[in-house]
């Protein structure tokens, strides 16, 4: 047999492969690297690992051009929120390639995000299941947030614009509403991400008591990475988290392990800061209110009492009339009393006096001397019996008209 | 004290007020009272100083 060259070799393999094989398959597998070039090639290896997952027991290099993949990475982005990267479970159209240089390799046509979704589902399921076998799934919702929540530790990267709008959103609140602010940095995207996050969030749990609670915040913007929150250690470092955790990590379509353990999820860093503000409000609100009812009730008893007085004021010449009134009838009541008494009197009297003046003047003797009879004295004493008198004694005897003086003989 | 203790005091006045439960010699104290607990919460809410700012900022204008 006539040796070949490689180059012939290659090539002869090159026909059997490009001859034999259907123009595209979609194959399933992991990506186990991925990067795009500067040029911006993606080039990638696809591996697939034994039931136990621990083996590799398929491989090949993957890779896609620079128009096409930028296609295909803005669709998966926008379809599953991620970057197409390791680690991630795909579903991939690929055409067999061999180049006589660089060997077998899959070149890249379509992506099914579907089945990565399927995939990131169901990881997230896991962990959140792990989490609820364990018993701390809810274990920071149920938190309760100090009525007072002011002091906020805040987990994200310095840089990020979400952190630059927060910090103005909360500091520079319309109501002047106090807030004390520190920033915990960490990196918020890459393969860091959980690492990053958990030191930052170890570091506040270590002075809990100068925090109210914790936000973690990444800017918006374009369409980034989530799955990197979708770590279990994260999870459940927020799920047993003495403060609660408000999670802002900036997107509209996907959520993460860390939005359903968080006290509070929100879409992005200014919901999280109007979130804060809010419930400072309604404290504020609540003091506003009960400020007012204070004064309100205040008054209230004032007014009440001056109106006590008030009527009091009015009553008083009221009663002092009806006193008076009363005082007065009962004076007329003697007045009249005492008046019908003294004329009883009165009458009683003059009544007896009539009498008298009628049985003195029956015994008037210028009454009886009118009558014919006359009264003979002796010596200033009246005659009643002749025997009074002798012989030769002067009586002196008045009628109507005039006296006799006479001298006794027998 | 603490903002949540000043909080519960300052509604059990406005109760104590409301049901006409305070006499009228008691009214001064409490009254007196309940604004250093409103002085004091909003204190911790708001940022006192920063009020003042805005309000001779305002003046200046």
């Amino acid at each position: 047999m006539t040796p070949v060259t490689l180059w012939e070799l290659n090539n002869i393999i090159k026909d059997v492969i490009e001859n034999n094989l259907d123009d595209t398959y979609w194959v399933m597998g992991e990506l186990a690297e991925a990067r795009q070039a500067s040029n911006g090639h993606f080039y990638g290896e696809l591996i697939q690992k034994d039931e136990s997952g621990r083996n590799v027991i398929a491989r090949a290099r993957v890779n896609c051009w620079a128009q096409q993949y930028n296609l295909i990475r803005l669709r998966f982005l926008h379809e599953t929120g991620q970057e197409i990267r390791a680690g991630l479970k795909v579903l991939l159209e690929v055409q067999v390639t061999f180049h006589e240089q660089y060997g077998y390799a899959l070149k890249i046509t379509d992506v099914d995000s579907s089945y990565t979704m399927g995939d990131l589902a169901r990881r997230r399921k896991e962990i959140l299941a792990k989490l609820e076998e364990e018993g701390i799934l809810h274990d920071n919702q149920t938190l309760p947030m100090h009525r007072l929540t002011w002091r906020i530790a805040i987990v994200s990267a310095e840089t990020a614009a979400g952190y630059g709008d927060f910090c103005d959103q909360l500091l520079h609140n319309e109501y002047d509403l106090r807030f004390r602010i520190q920033l915990f940095p960490a990196t918020m995207q890459g393969q860091h991400v959980e690492e990053s996050v958990s030191t930052a969030l170890c570091q506040i749990a270590n002075e809990e008591e100068k925090w109210d609670a914790v936000v973690i915040i990444r800017g918006g913007g374009a369409v980034a990475d989530m799955s990197d929150f979708d770590s279990y250690q994260l999870a459940s470092i927020v799920a047993q988290f003495p403060l609660p955790v408000i999670v802002g990590i900036g997107h509209e379509r996907d959520e993460t392990v860390l939005d359903y353990v968080a006290h509070q999820r929100v879409k992005t860093p200014t919901a999280a800061a109007a979130f804060l503000i809010d419930h400072q409000l309604e404290e504020l609100s609540l003091l506003n209110h009960l400020q007012q009812r204070v004064s309100q009730s205040a008054s209230n008893l004032l007014k009440n009492e001056q109106n006590r007085l008030e009527m009091l004021k009015e009553q008083i010449p009221l009663l002092f009339r009806t006193v008076s009134q009363r005082i007065g009838y009962r004076l007329d009541l003697l007045q009249q009393r005492l008046r019908q008494n003294v004329e009883r009197r009165i009458q009683n009297e003059s009544h007896r006096l009539n009498l008298i003046t009628s049985q003195m003047e029956s015994l008037n003797p210028d009454r009886l001397l009118k009558l014919g009879y006359s009264i003979t004295t002796h010596e200033g004493k009246l005659v009643r019996n002749p025997n009074q008198l002798h012989p030769g004694d002067h009586i002196t005897t008045r009628t109507e008209h005039g006296e006799i003086k006479s001298i006794v003989e027998a | 004290m603490k903002y949540e203790e000043a909080m519960a005091e300052l509604e059990k006045i406005s109760i104590q007020m409301e049901n006409n439960e305070l006499g009228i010699d008691q009214l001064a104290e409490k009254l007196n009272q309940a604004k250093e607990l409103i002085k004091f919460c909003r204190a911790q809410l708001v940022n006192i100083e920063q009020e003042i700012q805005k309000i001779l900022s305002d003046e200046e204008k």
